[in-house]
């Protein structure tokens, strides 16, 4: 009989380990069960051993959906305008700063996410509308030069251009030792990516797009917008940009530096140097190399157009949305998300860490050219950006076309930014 | 005081009204939701400023509009649809009248030839329209692979870069997505037609082409009223292809691409909801010539 009681008690001592336990995990994931839907693009889309290790932490069950950048804009706008939220979690590019701030569509995030963590992200300033944080950035994308070393030395060059002019230099010499037909990888349609382009030289040549009261100060042909888009359609003329850049988004530009067909990446993604370096996604992984983009100054300018992630007013479930933010804040997901999708780690100490092990491609590169990242506006980006980036991409598409001279573009740009501004 | 028949005939055509009623009130409801409010509410929409990046919703009567037309990308785009619809109606209805003709013609395994000819209607809008951007293609395309093998061209040719080669590219896409339904609509009516007048019209002395004019045509002429009224709606509102091809081009922008662009990517609603109810108008007039011509040539009273 005894050892019926002392086999109970023994149950019974076990059970109430067992549930005490229990109590304690449900008290260490308070939001567990629960189910949080994501809108990223596929570069802000975590592998699964990624998303299960977020789950296994909080409990929280991920319903990731994961489309299009562009398609991304055009959902959430859809989705809050008819009241809906587009996700719990969503993307929050750059550009939209100044509509979903205006429009009040984003949460302030400040009391939701870790502020020491945000402190190491200085690009978190970029998300900052009136005086709120309304997105953290997941990645860091600042522009830098990325170029083919194998094919620079091919052709006799030893050290990357420098200057604007080198780098036409060092394409002739190139194009003309037929390694290349078309050195140059700038993108020419009608679409973002050729905007961002032209927006990285016109600081490349000193300039800005605007003073501090939004008036344009690329019309003037002595100024760094105006020489910037010269310089891209003398490098078309001359045959060193292929002509059929004017139909390619800046992704499939990279298609092309990828496979050896180009040797300029001009506006490369810093953290696609990761993917560019992977031989199973890459045929120059020994070939690629990063330099600090090319300036009239001296001085290495960058924009830095990161993207970050937001959520929505209407978003049903604001606490597991916080959580999976901080995850994203976290050194480890960060590193993991650079290795894996090529997302340059926004946290300082991240990208020090990284480079310290000498996981970072061309680290102290990207160092010194993440040290001298500029945001596009320095006043916050305006509401109208959008609109504004529309009619600079279409200018300049149509500049390469040959419909438009630089002057007629550039006026037509400057035209645009005073009536999208305006109304 | 009413007879009982007469009660009866009453009972009847109360009980007949109540029962046409209940077969209409579901259409009722349904294109009253989904056609009639959105479009009510939309024209009201276009009066005010609907922008959420700005407080309030102000009147702003006629505004938008005249706003629309002093916009120069308004007027391009407008440029750019005329000539979409002008081109994709004309080789619409001439594509799908020689192919309804054709299908009419054969006798055996049309079944397959019809299932062959619908494919491109059935496909997606998108992936026809990708399908077409790797056939454009300057460096791997196949459009290039052919022009040089027949010596037609020395080097790649970027065709985008031509604003009229552009805008014929994107009607050649959009034309061999939409002519199947032409062809089937035309191949419908010509099979309504009974054979016995060609037979009269053969014993008459007329030959083909008169019988084709004096007979084919005219009785065709409701079916192609339908199908130069799709082709023109669906010209109209092109908006994948041209998107596809060649993103916010100024070249190939459509009204429907101008209307996205005010409305989703400018957040300047009511300006979009103007926009698109003037497209909208435009569409609708140019069917009603087409229907009311139509309907003038083919009564018989």
């Amino acid at each position: 009989m005894k050892k019926y009681i002392n086999i109970l008690m023994a149950t019974a001592a076990l059970l109430s380990v067992g549930l005490a336990s229990a109590a304690h995990a449900d008290d260490a994931k308070p939001l567990a069960g629960q189910h949080l839907a994501v809108l990223l693009p596929p570069w802000g889309t975590l592998p699964k051993e990624m998303t299960d290790s977020f789950t296994a932490k909080t409990g929280i069950i991920l319903d990731t959906q994961t489309l299009g950048w562009d398609d991304i804009h055009t959902k959430i706008v859809t989705s809050t305008v008819a009241n809906t939220a587009p996700g719990d979690a969503t993307e929050v590019d750059w550009s939209w700063v100044g509509q979903f701030g205006a429009s009040k569509w984003y949460q302030p995030l400040d009391s939701l996410v870790s502020a020491e963590a945000v402190a190491d992200v200085p690009t978190s300033k970029i998300f900052i509308y009136d005086g709120k944080l309304l997105a953290v950035p997941y990645n860091n994308d600042f522009r830098v030069l990325i170029y083919n070393k194998t094919q620079l030395s091919k052709a006799g060059i030893n050290t990357p251009p420098t200057t604007p002019d080198e780098l036409l230099k060092d394409a002739k010499a190139i194009k003309d030792a037929k390694i290349a037909d078309y050195p140059i990888g700038l993108p020419l349609s009608a679409t973002e990516g050729s905007s961002t382009a032209w927006y990285l030289l016109t600081k490349a040549f000193g300039g800005d797009l605007f003073d501090q009261d939004f008036k344009p100060l690329f019309t003037d042909p002595s100024s760094g917008g105006y020489k910037a888009l010269a310089f891209e359609i003398r490098a078309l003329k001359d045959g060193l940009i292929d002509p059929s850049m004017t139909g390619l988004k800046d992704v499939e530009v990279q298609e092309l530096f990828k496979g050896g067909k180009i040797s300029f990446d001009v506006a490369g993604w810093a953290g696609n140097l990761a993917v560019y370096a992977d031989a199973t996604k890459s045929q120059v992984s020994n070939d690629v190399a990063a330099a600090l983009m090319p300036s009239t100054t001296g001085k290495p300018r960058t924009i830095g157009l990161p993207e970050a992630i937001g959520i929505p007013t209407a978003a049903s479930n604001t606490k597991a949305a916080a959580a999976f933010i901080n995850f994203w804040l976290e050194p480890e997901t960060q590193i993991g998300s650079y290795k894996t999708l090529g997302n340059m780690p926004p946290r300082l100490s991240v990208l020090k860490q990284l480079n310290d092990q000498g996981s970072l491609k061309d680290g102290d590169v990207l160092l010194k050219q993440a040290a001298a990242v500029e945001p596009l506006f320095a006043q916050g980006t305006p509401g109208w950006y959008p609109e504004f980036s529309s009619a600079v991409a279409a200018a300049i598409n149509q500049a390469a076309k040959g419909q438009l001279t630089v002057d007629q573009a550039v006026q037509q740009i400057a035209d645009a930014a005073k009536t999208a501004s305006q109304n | 005081m009413m007879s009982p028949s007469s009660q009866q005939r009453s009972r009847r055509r109360g009980g007949d009204f109540r029962l046409g009623l209940a077969f209409v009130i579901p259409v009722i409801i349904i294109m009253g939701g989904l056609v009639l409010f959105p479009l009510l509410s939309t024209m009201v929409d276009s009066v005010y400023r609907i922008n959420p990046m700005r407080p309030g919703t102000p009147f702003a009567g006629l505004g938008n509009y005249i706003d629309l037309f002093q916009d120069p990308n308004v007027r391009q785009s407008w440029l750019n649809t005329i000539y979409y619809v002008v081109l994709a109606v004309i080789l619409e209805t001439v594509g799908g009248l020689a192919a309804a003709l054709l299908l009419n013609k054969i006798k055996h395994g049309r079944r397959w030839l019809l299932a062959a000819v619908v494919l491109p209607w059935c496909l997606p809008p998108v992936v026809n329209a990708v399908v077409w951007l790797w056939i454009y293609n300057p460096s791997y395309g196949l459009l290039n692979h052919i022009l040089q093998s027949v010596g037609l061209t020395s080097a790649p040719v970027v065709f985008f870069n031509n604003r009229y080669a552009a805008l014929f590219l994107v009607t050649i896409v959009h034309v061999w997505r939409m002519m199947p339904l032409t062809a089937i609509i035309l191949l419908a009516s010509l099979q309504s037609i009974p054979q016995d007048l060609y037979q009269a019209a053969k014993l008459d002395g007329a030959g083909p082409i008169k019988s084709f004019r004096m007979i084919t045509l005219p009785l065709i002429a409701s079916g192609l009223a339908i199908a130069l009224s799709q082709s023109t709606v669906f010209a109209f509102n092109l908006f994948d292809e041209a998107w596809i091809l060649n993103g916010a081009s100024l070249d190939t922008r459509t009204v429907i691409i101008q209307t996205y662009m005010y409305a989703f990517q400018n957040m300047k609603f009511s300006m979009g909801m103007a926009l698109s109810l003037l497209a909208m108008l435009a569409s609708l007039l140019i069917s009603l010539l087409y229907v009311l011509k139509v309907y003038r040539e083919t009564r018989f009273d």
